[in-house]
């Protein structure tokens, strides 16, 4: 996964029903960014029965660890 | 007892009033008071409302003298962030956008709370819909910092943070979605507990995250904090995300000491990149545990970059689709700072955000295999103490993602893993800024936080530090 580009986010942004200006889209991708590179290593990477409800078994079998 | 209620903890004058050494009226009088000469320095309240607040006093003192007490805390004033629902009364969510909404329901925090006998001192400002980690609010203004004005409180639970810190209530309720509770403790000197997600129900409080939200206290103390967790955690009907289950005595806890535990000190992330001074009351932390009995050992944590980065994916999508309809409909009534970070959540894909949900069971157990040999993890809560109002009003400038991540840098992994977190007074800087250090705990176990935090407190004195009104 990389970092979405100014002119990815206008797209996005347009199919979100909320259109954004140039500027605007630019200084959405800067700002996501970071946030996509530190997950970059993760992304497509995960096995194929991971569900998000793991996140409820993990925390319930610890606790009652 | 203090010739001032005001000035004393939660449990303190819980038992004063219970024990009829102080009236409700007298407690709630002495909040009013130095509300009145402090609230034009703070803004930390929304609403204040005396009369409502003295009337309920007199009718609980009026049930305690025909031996009627609704319960621990019978009597006792109190205030919380202006996103908890009250039916009927006015929730503003700290925006413009709810500036005149009136709750149907009440919170079931909120309910718990007033069935232990708790009035309301009124609302407590907040960053705009909990979006903001400085405490800066664009159509309220800024709240202040009480040991100096000019510095920001930390946010989103800004009023919270100062009204807490100043004496003006005995408590408040705070929400943490990305450090919201941890950052105003930090910076204001006081204690507050970010909460397991799913330990407290957050039905009739304002969402933000569905995923990060939670619910939790900030007070004076470890021992307070505890008395409402106490109150506040369990399953409820109107939440099917809060645990059922046996819960453990949290105020009981709090009257156990370190000798025998087990910290954790992160090798790395944590400690990188701190401002001197708070290196130093980290240290001094460290310092102060070892002497009282805990065993101190370094942890290699998972890298926290990743937790962080999943964290915001999540966070951004989340407060994205709440806010969707107001951002089509009313755009121009966001503040720009708080419209600049919904838009973020625009630009993620659906498959992005999906992928940081389901790397969530993973992380934390990867997480929770790296502090198996530890009880907590200490950490500071920010890298720096209280910067000034002016200098971090960033607003939607370039400067300002640079300025946020900055701050919320220590605070965000933990959102992502759900994890309990006590932020406790620590020190204060040169300059007399208060410096928190927070404790991570595994999943569900706030009581072993609290254990740590009170024994602290009772070896060391910066959570008794009161400000003064220059």
């Amino acid at each position: 996964m990389t970092r979405p580009t100014a002119k990815e986010v206008k797209a996005m942004a347009d199919v979100a029903g909320l259109p954004v200006d140039t500027d605007v889209a630019t200084r959405i991708a800067n700002s996501i960014g970071p946030a996509f590179d530190a997950f970059a290593a993760i992304a497509g990477t995960l096995p194929f029965d991971l569900e998000p409800s793991t996140f409820a078994v993990v925390q319930a079998e610890k606790a009652t660890q | 007892m203090s010739s001032e209620p005001a000035l004393m903890s939660l449990a303190s004058v819980a038992k004063a009033i219970a024990d009829r050494r102080v009236s409700s009226r007298e407690a709630t009088q002495s909040c009013l008071e130095r509300i009145a000469r402090w609230q034009p320095h703070l803004n930390a309240f929304m609403a204040i409302e005396a009369e409502d607040a003295l009337k309920a006093a007199d009718a609980m003192d009026a049930a305690l003298a025909k031996g009627v007490r609704c319960g621990v805390l019978h009597g006792v004033p109190v205030a919380h962030k202006d996103m908890y629902y009250e039916a009927g009364k006015v929730v503003t969510c700290g925006s413009r956008i709810r500036r005149d909404f009136v709750a149907t329901t009440t919170a079931t925090a909120l309910q718990r709370l007033k069935d232990a006998g708790t009035i309301r001192l009124g609302s407590l400002q907040m960053a705009e819909f909990a979006y903001g980690p400085t405490g800066h609010n664009s159509h309220y203004g800024p709240v202040h910092n009480p040991f100096a004005l000019d510095r920001i409180t930390g946010g989103s639970s800004s009023g919270s943070g100062s009204a807490v810190a100043a004496r003006l209530t005995f408590a408040a309720l705070g929400s943490d979605t990305g450090g919201s509770i941890r950052m105003p403790a930090h910076f204001c000197g006081v204690t507050g507990l970010k909460t397991t997600v799913g330990r407290v129900s957050r039905a009739g409080a304002m969402p933000l995250s569905q995923s990060l939200d939670t619910v939790g206290p900030l007070a004076r103390t470890a021992e307070d904090c505890a008395i409402l967790l106490g109150l506040m955690a369990g399953a409820d009907p109107a939440d099917p995300t809060a645990i059922s289950g046996p819960l453990p005595d949290y105020a009981a806890a709090t009257t156990g000491s370190v000798k025998g535990l087990t910290i954790g000190v992160p090798g790395a992330f944590y400690v990188d990149d701190l401002d001197a001074e708070v290196a130093g009351v980290l240290d001094a932390t460290i310092a102060v545990f070892r002497r009282e009995g805990a065993n101190v050992v370094r942890v290699e944590l998972p890298d926290q970059r990743q937790l962080s980065g999943a964290s915001q994916l999540v966070l951004a999508v989340e407060a994205a689709a709440f806010h969707k309809r107001w951002m089509i409909e009313r755009p121009q009534d966001y503040g720009p700072q708080v419209l600049m970070r919904l838009q973020n959540g625009l630009a993620i894909p659906g498959v992005a955000y999906l992928e940081a949900l389901r790397w969530r069971g993973p992380a934390l157990a990867a997480h929770l295999a790296a502090v198996a040999e530890v009880d907590a993890v200490i950490a500071p809560v920010s890298p720096v103490a209280a910067p000034t109002i002016a200098e971090s009003d960033v607003g939607n400038s370039p400067e300002a993602d640079k300025v946020l991540q900055r701050l919320t840098r220590f605070t965000r992994p933990i959102n992502y893993l759900g994890l309990p977190s006590l932020a406790i007074p620590s020190g204060f800087t040169r300059a007399g800024l208060p410096v928190g250090m927070q404790l991570i705990g595994r999943s569900f176990d706030e009581a072993t936080l609290l254990r740590i935090g009170a024994a602290f407190q009772r070896a060391t004195d910066f959570h008794d530090r009161v400000p003064e009104l220059k």
